[in-house]
């Protein structure tokens, strides 16, 4: 090939380039793609809890006014008694002035028995299937306070056991909560009674806040929550137990529903031991000053620097 | 440079490129997503009542309580014996396990049965046990009465109307056995495996014991 015909040849080639990618190619891998976009995104086809346009632009908790808050409550009460059959009031009882709640748990009376974990679950209308619960009663052995080799799902004939004693542990309510520092989207807050929440309908269930919290009290809907209709509990209180959405985070409220209004909660109503005391913090006269103020205390994992409201005591 | 004049060359490497490495993709994407891959989550079921119904640690031991009829058929034939520990065949039920306080007439009026033993020779009525309680436990009647010990229900604020329910000792303790003999317990959680937190290291498993170990050296 003389040096001519060469720059002839790519004068040629420079003239008519050869396509980087041929029509048939392009073709057959644009139809790959979307193919494959299609095949990965079917599931969502079958989601089980489509937010509806309303739930879409509603605005956070702390931006809504009173009749947007009645608008809402109305469209969930309706919603709930589609779904349940149940005639349900949510309510949406705000802080007491000058109301600071505490909890106090007696570990030398708790024997175990896990009522408060079911009526808890009873209380707050938490996930019968898969199983949601707030509390974790971890038994330990005598002598040592040794999370590491607690276990929480003891059968229930270890109960009351004589070598071993018993922990419940569910959110400690912390004063500077690790979980509303994390949030992205401030779906968690603190009320100005010391009570941590969520906004159920602006979590967008990233669980960094489960990752945060020391205290693993926070519960993330993995699946749709079931409950059984005859057992739905038609108290609701908007921050607490009304029923939740697949995909969103949950905790303990201490009941704010019950608990504002005066009332103890569920957990420690239950309790067949007193082991459990509920109160203001503030309010000299309250049982959990008292105890603070007379007692040894302690809280759980001091050194995470988180300030829980929920003391343990060893007392008589 | 490659050669144009060989157009119609079938050229395996681009095939393998464009071809057989989508279609490989799809086929993975089609079976990772295919089909019904939820997981089978079953049906809720009720809660058992007995599990969260509230009640007193003494609320279904029933034994030792009041025995029927008239006490003085017995008891007026039969001296009193002051040192009586071991109650009579009469009192099948009564199993005392009271500590060092081991004699029926330490908390039991000797004279009368209808009472119980104050100081001296006074009387406490069966309906204030707190009373009979404090001679030993005063600390802690202490507390209960300021409601830091003991089940409280009804509620922390005080309202009009609504006052808190408080229970009286024996409606906890057995006066006979004071130690809580509570048999309702609650089954365990059933959480996915993952979020569930094992019990694989027991105190007794040699995977933990380094953690006790240490514990036992630093006390």
């Amino acid at each position: 090939m003389s040096t001519e015909e060469q720059k002839d040849l790519e004068l040629k080639n420079a003239e008519k380039p050869e396509p980087a990618i041929s029509r048939r190619y392009f073709l057959a891998g644009a139809a790959c793609v979307s193919a494959a976009t299609a095949v990965s995104l079917s599931p969502l086809l079958n989601a089980e809890e489509v937010p509806s346009t309303d739930d879409f632009i509603q605005k956070h908790y702390k931006q809504l006014s009173d009749e947007d808050k009645k608008e809402i409550f109305a469209k969930l009460e309706a919603r709930i008694d589609k779904q349940y059959g149940v005639t349900a009031t949510i309510s949406d009882p705000q802080p007491i002035e000058g109301v600071e709640f505490a909890y106090v748990l007696n570990l030398g009376r708790c024997i175990g028995c896990r009522k408060c974990v079911y009526a808890c679950m009873e209380e707050n209308n938490q996930s019968r299937s898969p199983q949601k619960q707030y509390i974790r009663v971890l038994k330990m052995k005598q002598g040592t306070v040794n999370l590491e080799t607690s276990s929480h799902d003891y059968p229930e004939k270890e109960a009351s056991s004589e070598d071993h004693f018993y922990m419940p542990v569910a959110c400690q309510q912390c004063r500077e909560p690790k979980c509303i520092e994390v949030c992205p989207v401030k779906a968690t807050w603190k009320e100005k009674d010391g009570i941590v929440v969520v906004d159920y309908n602006w979590c967008i269930g990233c669980r960094y806040c489960e990752a945060a919290c020391p205290y693993h009290a926070r519960r993330f809907n993995f699946a749709k929550p079931q409950i059984p209709t005859e057992d739905l509990n038609p108290d609701m209180g908007y921050l607490s137990n009304r029923p939740r959405y697949m995909g969103v985070m949950e905790k303990c409220t201490f009941c704010l529903h019950k608990t504002r209004r005066g009332e103890y909660p569920a957990c420690m109503e239950v309790c067949p031991t007193g082991s459990r005391k509920f109160g203001n913090l503030r309010d000299p006269k309250s049982e959990v000053r008292k105890i603070i103020e007379q007692e040894r205390v302690f809280v759980l994992k001091q050194e995470a620097g988180t300030l829980p409201k929920f003391y343990y005591t060893f007392a008589k | 440079m490659r050669n144009k004049e060989n157009k119609p060359h079938f050229d395996t490497g681009e095939f393998l490129k464009k071809v057989i490495l989508p279609g490989t993709v799809i086929l993975i994407l089609i079976l990772l997503f295919w089909g019904d891959n939820k997981p089978a989550i079953p049906d809720p079921v009720p809660l058992n009542a007995e599990w969260y119904t509230p009640e007193t640690a003494r609320g279904e031991i029933l034994v030792n309580t009041v025995m029927p009829g008239n006490c003085f058929i017995c008891h007026s034939v039969q001296v009193p014996d002051q040192n009586v520990i071991r109650p009579q065949f009469a009192h099948p039920t009564v199993k005392l396990d009271h500590g060092v306080n081991d004699r029926c007439y330490n908390c039991h009026h000797i004279y009368d049965r209808d009472n119980l033993a104050g100081d001296g020779e006074t009387k406490i009525k069966f309906a204030t046990p707190e009373k009979l309680c404090a001679r030993c436990h005063g600390i802690i009647v202490r507390d209960w009465k300021e409601g830091t010990h003991g089940l409280r229900q009804g509620g922390w604020l005080v309202k009009d109307g609504a006052t808190p329910i408080n229970f009286t000792c024996t409606e906890c303790h057995d006066p006979h056995s004071p130690k809580f003999k509570y048999k309702i317990a609650a089954p365990a959680p059933t959480w996915p495996e993952k979020t569930l937190r094992q019990a694989r290291h027991s105190d007794d498993d040699p995977k933990s014991a380094y953690l006790t170990e240490s514990i036992q050296e630093r006390f």
